[in-house]
């Protein structure tokens, strides 16, 4: 009996056993911005006359719905956007494409009970926020540029390391746990000059979906979050140029067809000039300073035919930190990924990519006569994603696919004038293959399940020597490995279940569990991470991280869906965490995997989320109260403790009121229980000098930390505007970092100081568009 | 420049050139923990005359007045790996002195501290004396800061570890100065020192100690130099010394030069 289930269930996941007393027939096409010709992702298309099947169409645009041959009214919506009706006869497969119109302001007013607005309450994936670009115009921000990046930490769930940190965390994760691509490439480091900005210039961003932890099986390599960004196609219609001046920095954008309505190309660009500010000091030493990032996004794509589609994404970003001639920094990133989207049927869709990512810095030092030193550290990834979507009815959807990446990363290498011999750090290449296949299902009329399993395979591989250490560090054993020889491999199965119950029309519950592995690991042992921190593999001593997560959550929308609501609780288990020895020492080491200690985690929390959608002031709140520790053996004799980015807390309220046709006003309130720090609990004296006593990890809390930023914009026409901001309006002293000390006042004492980093910054910026 | 210190002032420097864009300082008053009264043990051997002292000490808490009582009546010892062994007198309130030893480079000493109880040991291998090749001064390429280059040759073929403690006066400024020969083997070694105009004037006399150190010193002082804040976990640093003592207990060849400022 027992075999028998079994099989029973093998063929139920792979096949549908559906009656066949009709002809069935395929509607499919392309869902695009009547304006732009812009695919538009995450667009519903439902059958009126079938209430219940939806589909929702894929990142490239492409939707695909059988039904029985019959007369029906298409109906395809998206928030923003005028909700099209299309009449279609099936007799035969149909390719319908549909072009939706946006809403002009005033339409937005008038159609709204229209719209089929209760997308949150109907798509599985739980913990997924789909951002548009859109959303974020009106948000102020440091410094005025928009920031996909900082918008997305004022959701619930998700929280940035902090002023001047360069990451965010995800659910108590840390900031490496965080897969974000662009167009498909890895972005290892997602940030400009330690953290204010994103790499991401919204200019060339279309669409930004986050899954916190429990994302389908076709994403997978880091534990706690997908940020998944989708660059914009470029205006397949007409060419466009837009971008803004402002007091920090500037930005271009250059778009147009390449061939009317088949093709399109886009170019971002944009840079800071921070260090002109420092050229008009009154202190001369800081003249020679130099401080900028520069970047751009660049993008084409062309129909081939009806069944091909080429895409051609590349982003190039750097930032330099130098002084003179005497020392200098930079570090980027820059990817590029040519895909072809095939449709094999219009049912069977296909997406072939190449991908490269690379994230490396530079240091040059020349402080010496005859001393110089040039360091170059990097990671590199060259791979092959190959999807398919098989749309198999209108109650199912079939994806498998694979990926394959070969990484290398280059911790050090050293090039030196004579006085100096130093040896560059062995080099790590490792080959990771995923094979992932997922089914989303809808069954009876308000349950949609979607399950899958990802398969994961890393590969340590050689040239070089590999060490095995003893408790105290020291090598005990050495391996010789040849060139692309097999060190160690590591193979992780990955199962993801999410469904999703509707109990009316306007609420539904989600259930979702998912297991995440991650084998690469970024050592970082700095309070707000740096551009020099390394990306270690798993390894013979470094396991793979694991994490599994279940999360509940029920949503409602209220006041006929113009109020979302949602509260979920999750749980995260996490083993094979990272922590630091006492005095690790992680720079150029090439022992550096003696300095690491293993442990394990648990996460958990509450997420409450309430968003007003329309209306002439819309916005939202989102309170998260959670727990984030480690555990590990050698760290406060191996009881539970905080992690750094452990927050009770975590509150944010945005506000965006449109005042007339010309002036919108914005604000965002945010407060948050201060990180866990380790702070003194004694003092001493060595060498005449004031030291402080340390005990326990993490016991101490840095104080809350709250502000508010205002924003307005000003639309002068439809070519131009004007955007100001006020970054920390009342000026909170934050802590950005607490430092102990002698009293400047009375050396017989000891205080506290505290460093805030920003209070009151204005900006201005002018957008023009033509 | 060593590539620890570079890399350290890589690793700091984004942060305090945005810092001081816009950054400001406050002091303010925090509810910390006392712990438990600590035990400090801080002990010097050279290769120069004695006699060498050993301070022992206790921790107070953090709002306490920086006072530190001194630990009385303590058995101190120092021993070689010759044999020779010699107990320290208590010259005034918690510092102990020896009478005879003398430093020899080769040698490993051991100092063994017995007090309230409990015992505290620590052994430190004395390294040959590196010499000072010069210290001169340099027009600064940090505006009107003093800049002093520094230079000694390491010897090839050991893995060497030096700290360097220079004096304004014969007053001691920074103590925690390191540096280790990796890269460097067998080559000259250089370092920069920098001063504000205030700090050093026209007549100072500026000395530098070159101290040939074992790695336990030099982990010791790598891991105390990192008091600035910026670790994600601050810790006590690595010490030498047994049973959860503070400080370090170092053996070291010295090697002095001064040079007046003009």
């Amino acid at each position: 009996m027992k075999n028998y289930n079994i099989c029973f269930l093998f063929f139920f996941f792979f096949f549908q056993i559906h009656a066949t007393t009709q002809q069935r027939f395929t509607v499919s096409g392309h869902i695009t911005d009547a304006k732009t010709g812009e695919d538009i992702i995450g667009a519903t298309v439902s059958i009126k006359e079938k209430p219940g099947i939806a589909t929702i169409s894929n990142a490239y645009g492409f939707y695909s719905i059988t039904l029985p041959a019959g007369k029906y009214q298409i109906v395809s919506q998206y928030v923003g956007y005028l909700t099209q009706i299309q009449p279609v006869d099936l007799v035969q497969s149909a390719k319908i494409d549909i072009s939706l119109n946006e809403l002009s302001r005033e339409l937005k007013e008038v159609t709204v009970t229209s719209q089929r607005k209760n997308e949150n309450i109907t798509t599985t994936n739980m913990g997924l926020q789909r951002l548009k670009v859109k959303d974020i115009n009106n948000i102020p921000v440091i410094f005025g540029e928009k920031d996909v990046l900082k918008t997305i930490q004022l959701l619930p769930g998700i929280k940035s390391a902090g002023e001047g940190g360069s990451g965010f965390n995800v659910r108590g994760g840390a900031s490496d746990q965080n897969l974000i691509l662009l167009d498909e490439a890895t972005v290892y480091n997602a940030s400009h000059l330690m953290g204010f900005f994103s790499v991401f210039n919204s200019d060339a961003i279309k669409d930004l979906s986050v899954y916190k932890g429990n994302e389908p099986a076709e994403y997978g390599g880091r534990l706690s979050s997908v940020l998944d960004i989708k660059m914009k196609d470029g205006n397949a219609k007409e060419f466009g140029v837009s971008g803004g001046i402002g007091l920090i920095s500037s930005r271009i954008n250059v778009e147009g067809p390449i061939v009317k309505d088949k093709g399109s190309f886009i170019i971002s660009a944009r840079r800071t000039y921070a260090d002109m500010f420092l050229k008009l000091s009154n202190d001369s030493s800081m003249h020679g300073t130099k401080l900028f990032f520069y970047d751009i996004n660049a993008k084409a794509n062309y129909k081939i035919n009806d069944r091909n589609r080429i895409y051609l994404s590349g982003y190039f970003g750097k930032d330099v930190l130098g002084y003179k001639d005497i020392f200098g920094i930079d570090w980027g990133n820059s990817t590029g990924t040519i895909r072809l989207n095939h449709l094999f049927s219009d049912r069977m869709f296909s997406n072939t990519s190449l991908i490269f990512s690379n994230y490396d810095y530079r240091i040059n030092i020349d402080m010496i006569e005859g001393n110089k030193m040039n360091i170059i550290s990097r990671i590199q990834d060259n791979g092959i994603k190959q999807d398919f979507q098989y749309f198999m009815n209108e109650k199912s959807t079939l994806k498998f696919g694979l990926n394959s990446v070969y990484h290398r990363i280059i911790p050090g290498v050293v090039t030196t004038g004579e006085s100096i011999s130093l040896k560059s750090l062995s080099n790590k290449n490792a080959w990771e293959n995923a094979f992932y296949i997922s089914k989303e299902d809808r069954m009876l009329n308000n349950l949609n399940l979607e399950y899958g399993l990802r398969l994961n395979s890393f590969s340590l591989l050689g040239l070089g020597n590999f060490y095995s250490y003893d408790a105290n560090g020291n090598k005990t054993d050495t391996v010789s490995v040849g060139t692309r020889q097999f060190v160690k491999t590591y193979l992780n199965i990955e199962p993801r279940v999410s469904m999703n119950y509707l109990l009316d029309a306007n609420s539904s519950m989600k259930f979702s569990y998912a297991r995440n592995t991650q084998n690469l690991h970024l050592l970082s042992n700095s309070t707000s991470g740096s551009p020099t921190d390394l990306w270690i593999p798993s390894s013979n001593n470094v396991k793979p991280e694991i994490a599994d997560q279940v999360s509940l959550g029920c949503y409602r929308n209220f006041k006929d869906d113009l109020y979302e609501f949602s509260a979920e609780v999750y749980y995260k288990n996490l083993q094979n965490q990272i922590d630091y020895k006492d005095g690790a020492e992680l720079n150029f080491n090439e022992n550096v995997e003696s300095q690491i200690l293993f442990g394990k985690g648990r996460a958990y929390g509450l997420e409450l989320f309430l968003k007003k959608k329309y209306g002439r002031f819309n916005g939202w709140v989102s309170y998260t109260l959670s727990r984030s520790e480690l555990k590990f053996d050698a760290i406060n004799n191996g009881n539970y403790y905080p992690a750094k980015q452990d927050r009770t807390h975590d509150i944010s309220i945005v506000g965006i009121y449109e005042l007339n046709k010309r002036w919108t006003l914005s604000a965002t309130w945010v407060y948050y229980t201060g990180n866990a720090v380790t702070f003194p609990c004694g003092k001493y004296e060595i060498d005449g000098q004031t030291m402080f006593y340390y005990t326990d990890r993490n016991a101490n809390r840095m104080p809350a930390y709250h502000r508010l930023d205002l924003g307005a914009t000003w639309t002068i026409s439809d070519h131009s505007s004007w955007s100001f901001s006020l970054y920390n309006a009342y000026g909170h002293d934050n802590a950005y970092m607490i430092d102990f000390r002698d009293k400047e006042s009375d050396p017989t004492r000891t205080e506290a100081v505290q460093t805030t980093l920003f209070k009151y910054i204005p900006s201005v910026s002018y957008n023009f568009k033509f | 420049m060593t590539l620890m210190n570079i890399i350290n002032i890589i690793r700091i420097s984004p942060i305090l050139l945005l810092g001081l864009l816009c950054s400001c300082e406050k002091v303010i008053s925090l509810d910390l923990n006392t712990s438990s009264s600590q035990i400090v043990i801080q002990g010097n051997v050279y290769d120069q005359a004695g006699p060498y002292t050993v301070k022992i000490s206790k921790s107070v808490g953090f709002d306490e007045p920086s006072s530190y009582p001194a630990v009385t009546d303590a058995k101190v010892t120092i021993s070689d790996n010759t044999g020779y062994a010699e107990v320290l007198s208590e010259d005034s309130s918690g510092i102990y002195v020896t009478s005879q030893l003398k430093g020899i480079p080769g040698r490993t000493y051991t100092l063994k501290v017995e007090t309230g109880g409990q015992t505290y040991t620590a052994s430190s291998y004395m390294p040959n004396a590196v010499e000072i090749d010069s210290i001169y001064n340099v027009k600064s390429d940090f505006g009107k800061l003093k800049q002093f280059h520094l230079l000694f040759k390491d010897p090839a073929d050991t893995a060497n570890y030096y700290r360097l403690i220079d004096f304004i006066n014969e007053k001691a400024q920074n103590s925690m100065m390191i540096a280790s020969d990796m890269g460097y083997d067998g080559k000259t070694i250089s370092g920069t020192l920098l001063f504000s105009e205030d700090d050093l004037k026209s007549g100072d006399t500026l000395t530098l100690w070159l101290e040939s150190v074992d790695k336990g010193v030099y982990d010791y002082i790598r891991t105390a130099a990192n008091h600035d804040g910026q670790t994600a976990s601050p810790a006590n640093p690595v010490s030498n010394i047994s049973n959860g003592a503070l400080g370090y207990f170092n053996a070291c060849s010295v090697r002095k030069k001064s040079i007046v400022m003009p």
